[in-house]
């Protein structure tokens, strides 16, 4: 097995000036590191960046107890593509994700979404911009009990004071299969159907970004299958921007491309990944890590 | 202690600020309960002290003899003595010293403005040690016509010095020359009343007794026992005097006193009990809820082998735990409840004497026991519940949903309700009041077991205006109806008091339309009227004398008040003067008439006719407290608005009153202008003639109908204050039900946030959540409320037309203020969701 050298595949650019904000489509140093060659430049993937993290630190606790979930973790999310985010448990992951997100703060470094830097907007701003701008789709107790189908769909857009359009919920509804469960409480509902439900609930405002947090996890395999290929049919077909956090190999590789995580900083990644590649993948940074 | 008894403890310690709120209602409603024991104990004790103080010393009392000593608070009037009688007591084998007393109620003014002390203003005669417990502290005894002294009590109050003239009015008004300052026993003054003590002959002349006197006190001479003197002197004195141990006196004169706060004590506790009743709601929510967030860890104890029984145990030893410590809690503050109590009912009007606080072992054991004992039946339920978890439900993953309510106790509830309410309205109709207190028992009973159907049912239909507000609103009004059992104990708490509050002041607002509805047959230009409690020295004869002598007065007729037993009850009459009351007052007799009353008559209420069964020319046997039982000959009897305008169902004339009683008091002057006389100047001229007696006052029809409302609208006004407390501890049911769900929905509001719902629609959605449980409860509370007023104004109208006044505005005020209550009890509980961490939340399992 080979020895991979710790170092970031998406080199920060310029470190030292965290205020930038503008969107770089051509950053760079920003490398797409093929399957066995970390660093080596590769043109597939580029394109318009939807959201962008420098160099973040983010930090749990304090002194002895203090954790590092994120240790200059910096990453580029591709627009229109289905990005996967992989590595052990206790790597960061979900703090990555959640920091992208908008929902954790960061102690230093930088998130954008778009042009929009996420540290210098307000709570309020941030509830709003997850509103209008972003989607997610959680493992599990995705739906609000006490609203149909229908209306939980909807959320995002009522929470906001106005309604989703017609034509495009329609749309959303037919490609989910969900026709016939609209009025239906989630109680009512199969842990797919329920889960079918969030991806429309995070798709109707049309966001920029989806994120969705090991979305597969309580599901069975055929409806995580189906679950999958809806989201990456979506970013082929709907233009979709969709960023999933998961520990599941085969669910990685219906991704575009994979970030490997392993103690807070991004330490590889994989372009049109396969359930093996990245299982071969994660057992080597097991070693390293462990090693 | 056992292992269950340990988890227990800790249980309730690791949960304390769950049970924070379930202490605090269980502190406030034991805090009333031991505020109200205190307060009553207090006021006899202090009234005790009173009476045995200014006895003390004395062996024996001589008085004219009466049928009965006091009726409704108020000792009566006895004939005074002849002058003569005090020789024939000091005559008699065994008497060292005899005292006559001149003693009688008056009223005290001071630089032109009335001294008004809790309780009457005592004018008596001075009296030397033995006799008497006064002391004086400065000064000297009175001596002449223009010379009082004053208790040191209502002197340092007032700021009168030695040298300074006071005006001292009874039968008589005198102007006198304070000479010396006293104490009584030990204190300063007494607890409830002012003192001024004249000599003798100012003494009765004061209280209009001539040469006659009030009592005469007598001590024995050394080794005669005085049980054998108080023998002798009745065997030598006859019937009609009545020889009693000073003491018996003391207590017979504190136990008259003593009557009206054993009614306040009935009402406060009355009044605490319903605030023990919600609170046992609180309780019992709580309970519940906290168990059912623990359901899966009950599971677990009863998967690792705990029987049903040791759960059901734990639950009660918690409940017992929370009792007690609540119980503690609130019988500490009882003693500040006391003195808040106090000044509440001061405020409304009732005399309560002011002293030190008693505190008894048995008020200590009844707060402690009722705190606890509804503590722990209210848990019942909830640790019913929890005994009967079963051990699956520990590997069970989502939360078990609420139980619906099951059919047993559907039926129940419909079968009760389908009793009570035409119950209600046949008692209604049928004038039994027993009935409707049996209907609404009934009817109480069904709501609590169809709150959980009937609550969710009508925040869906209160809550319709709520959806407006969005997403938030819609949210607000499904989790309302999402816990039925929960939702109804909130509901069902705050609709008892709400009700409560509504029925009171429907009650309260008729009784004011019923009296004033009398007044319309006073014809009267002005009116003189007494304007303390009537009993506590009412209008000096002299009063009506002066009015009468005044050049632009046509015509003069005065009203008396006395006490009467009924069987045994006490019961009230009206003393008229037949030749003049028709020129004042339309009166309509339907039998016989007034001029027939002579001084042997009786008039009657047409209701009052009707239930005895009596006829003009029959005869009604009646006690009074001079002459004992008379048999009276109905002369007449008198359509019952025209009792009302009276204010009683039972009339003599004056001549008849004067046989029966000893006092000399009027209650109310109808005064009639000569024709085309300016009232305003007349009634100058009547204020000015009776400026020195200080009770008198002058009013018109309006004032007059204003002064009897407010004496109602205060006892409504304590009423409702104390039941707001109710109402206090049911929107704290709220609070603590919100707070204990947010814990529950923690996920659920995380992902709502996450999802782009900002803080403020998180606030505004729990707030929303709040005030319409509190419309809920405010319509159910409300109409609940209009029922049994209307039920019990049916039913206590007997004869009458049934008069119902709805007070409108104070109903609005009642919504406002418990729609407001609703949103400021969801103030903690949104500031608490808004404060949760979105990411912590989400990940809560």
């Amino acid at each position: 097995m080979t020895t991979i050298p710790a170092i970031t595949p998406i080199p920060a650019p310029e470190p030292t000036t965290p205020g930038r904000a503008t969107t770089d489509h051509t950053a760079p140093g920003h490398a797409a590191p093929g399957h066995a060659a970390p660093g080596h430049a590769a043109p597939d993937p580029t394109g318009p960046i939807a959201a962008r993290a420098v160099d973040v630190v983010k930090t749990y606790g304090r002194g002895e107890a203090a954790v590092r979930a994120l240790d200059g973790a910096s990453v580029d999310i591709q627009r229109g593509r289905f990005t996967a985010v992989m590595g052990p448990s206790g790597s960061g992951k979900s703090t990555l994700v959640h920091a992208l997100a908008g929902l954790d703060s960061i102690d230093s470094g930088q998130i954008l979404l778009g042009d929009t830097d996420l540290g210098a907007l307000s709570e309020r701003d941030r509830t709003l911009l997850r509103r209008e701008r972003l989607g997610f789709v959680f493992q599990a107790f995705n739906l609000i009990p006490a609203l149909t189908a229908e209306e939980n769909l909807a959320l995002p857009l009522t929470l906001a004071g106005t309604r989703p359009d017609p034509v495009w919920q329609a749309e959303l509804v037919q490609m989910l299969g969900l026709g016939a469960r609209l009025r239906h409480r989630p109680a009512e509902l199969s842990g797919g159907q329920q889960q079918r439900v969030a991806v429309g609930r995070a798709l109707i405002a049309r966001p920029e970004l989806v994120f969705a947090d090991e979305p597969t996890g309580n599901l069975d395999s055929r409806a995580g299958a189906a679950l999958l290929t809806f989201l990456r049919d979506a970013t082929r077909s709907l233009d979709q921007t969709i960023v999933m956090v998961t520990h599941d190999p085969g669910a990685a590789s219906y991704a575009d491309r994979v970030v490997f995580l392993a103690d807070g900083r991004i330490v590889d990644e994989q372009v049109d990944p396969t359930a093996e590649s990245v299982l071969s993948h994660l057992a080597r940074l097991d070693a390293q890590v462990g090693g | 202690m056992t292992p269950m008894w340990r988890l227990t403890l800790r249980n309730a310690l690791a949960h304390r600020s769950r049970l924070a709120l379930t202490w605090l209602a269980v502190a406030l409603g034991v805090a009333f309960v031991a505020g109200s024991l205190v307060l009553t104990d207090t006021s006899s004790h202090l009234l005790d002290a009173q009476f045995r103080t200014t006895s003390a010393g004395v062996d024996l009392t001589v008085r004219s003899a009466a049928a009965f000593n006091s009726a409704m608070g108020v000792e009566v009037q006895r004939d005074p003595l002849p002058a003569d009688l005090t020789e024939r007591v000091d005559a008699v084998p065994g008497v060292a010293r005899v005292r006559a007393v001149a003693a009688g109620a008056g009223q005290l003014q001071v630089r032109g403005r009335t001294v008004a002390p809790n309780g009457p203003t005592l004018v008596g005669s001075w009296g030397e040690a033995p006799f008497t417990a006064y002391a004086l502290r400065a000064g000297h005894a009175p001596r002449g016509a223009d010379e009082v002294v004053l208790d040191a009590a209502t002197a340092r109050q007032q700021r009168i010095a030695l040298g300074d003239r006071i005006t001292v009015s009874a039968t008589t008004s005198h102007t006198l020359r304070v000479v010396g300052l006293t104490g009584i026993g030990g204190q300063e003054g007494l607890a409830n009343s002012a003192v001024v003590l004249v000599d003798l002959p100012t003494g009765q002349s004061l209280l209009g007794l001539g040469s006659r006197v009030s009592s005469i006190e007598v001590l024995a001479a050394e080794g005669v026992a005085v049980p054998g003197l108080s023998a002798r002197l009745t065997a030598a004195l006859g019937t009609q005097y009545a020889v009693t141990n000073s003491q018996d006196a003391a207590a017979a004169s504190a136990d008259a006193a003593k009557e009206s706060i054993r009614y306040l004590r009935i009402v406060l506790l009355a009044l605490a009990g319903a605030g023990l009743v919600v609170g046992a709601f609180l309780i019992a929510n709580t309970f519940g809820i906290v168990l059912t967030q623990r359901a899966r860890e009950l599971a677990l104890l009863r998967a690792a082998g705990a029987t049903s029984r040791q759960v059901f145990g734990s639950v009660v030893g918690e409940a017992l735990l929370v009792g007690l410590a609540g119980s503690a809690g609130g019988t500490l503050l009882g003693v500040g409840a006391a003195r808040a109590l106090r000044g509440l009912a001061r405020s409304a009007g009732l005399a309560l004497p002011d002293g030190p606080l008693t505190v008894t072992g048995s008020t200590l054991g009844i707060a402690l026991a009722a705190g606890t004992v509804v503590t722990l039946l209210a848990a019942l339920g909830p640790a019913r519940r929890a005994a009967r978890v079963a051990p699956v439900e520990a590997m069970r993953a989502s939360e078990p949903a609420p139980s619906a309510p099951r059919r047993g106790r559907l039926t129940t509830g419909w079968v009760l309700l389908g009793l009570a309410a035409p119950l209600l309205v046949a008692a209604g109709w049928m004038r039994s009041i027993a009935g409707v207190g049996l209907g609404a028992a009934l009817l109480l009973v069904a709501l609590v077991v169809l709150g959980p159907v009937l609550a969710p049912r009508l925040a869906r239909l209160v809550g319709r205006p709520v959806e407006r507000l969005g997403v938030p609103g819609r949210l607000a009004r499904e989790s309302t109806v999402r816990n039925p059992r929960r939702t109804a104990a909130t509901v069902t708490a705050l609709a008892l008091g709400l009700a409560l509050i509504s029925f009171v002041s429907v009650l309260g607002g008729s009784v004011k339309a019923i009296s004033a509805a009398g007044t319309e047959a006073i014809r009267a230009d002005l009116l003189v009227q007494s304007s303390g409690e009537e009993m506590l020295g009412g209008l000096s004869p002299e009063v009506v004398g002066r009015v009468d002598r005044l050049p632009d007065v046509a015509v003069v007729s005065r009203a008396r008040f006395g006490h009467w037993l009924d069987q045994g009850a006490t019961s009230a009459l009206a003393a008229v003067d037949p030749v003049t009351l028709p020129e004042v007052a339309d009166i309509t007799m339907t039998a016989g008439s007034l001029s027939a009353l002579g001084n042997d008559g009786i008039v009657l209420a047409a209701s009052a006719a009707t239930e005895r069964g009596l006829q003009v020319g029959d005869t009604l046997a009646m006690t009074f407290p001079r002459d004992g039982e008379q048999l009276l000959r109905v002369a007449g009897v008198m359509a019952d608005e025209s009792a009302q305008a009276l204010s009683s169902r039972y009339i003599l004339s004056l001549d008849g009153y004067a046989r029966h009683y000893s006092e000399d008091v009027d209650a109310t002057v109808y005064v009639k202008l000569m024709g085309g006389v300016d009232q305003s100047r007349a009634r100058a001229a009547l204020k000015a003639a009776v400026a020195d007696f200080p009770n008198a006052q002058v009013r018109d029809q309006a004032e007059a109908a204003a002064g009897r409302a407010a004496a109602i609208e205060q006892v409504i006004g304590l009423v409702t204050v104390l039941l707001g407390f109710a109402v206090l501890i049911a929107l704290l049911g709220i609070t603590n039900t919100l707070a204990l769900s947010i814990v529950e929905r923690t996920r659920e509001i995380g992902l709502l946030r996450a999802v782009g719902m900002t803080r403020t629609q998180l606030r505004w959605m729990v707030r929303a959540e709040a005030v319409l449980v509190a419309a809920v409860a405010v319509v159910g509370g409300i109409v609940l409320g209009l029922g049994l007023a209307v039920a019990t104004l049916a039913a206590l109208a007997a004869d009458n037309p049934v008069v119902v006044s709805i007070p409108v505005g104070q109903l609005l005020a009642i919504v406002a203020v418990a729609v407001l209550g609703g949103l400021a009890a969801g103030l903690l509980p949104a500031r608490r969701a808004a404060q949760l961490d979105v990411l912590a939340s989400i990940a809560t399992q």
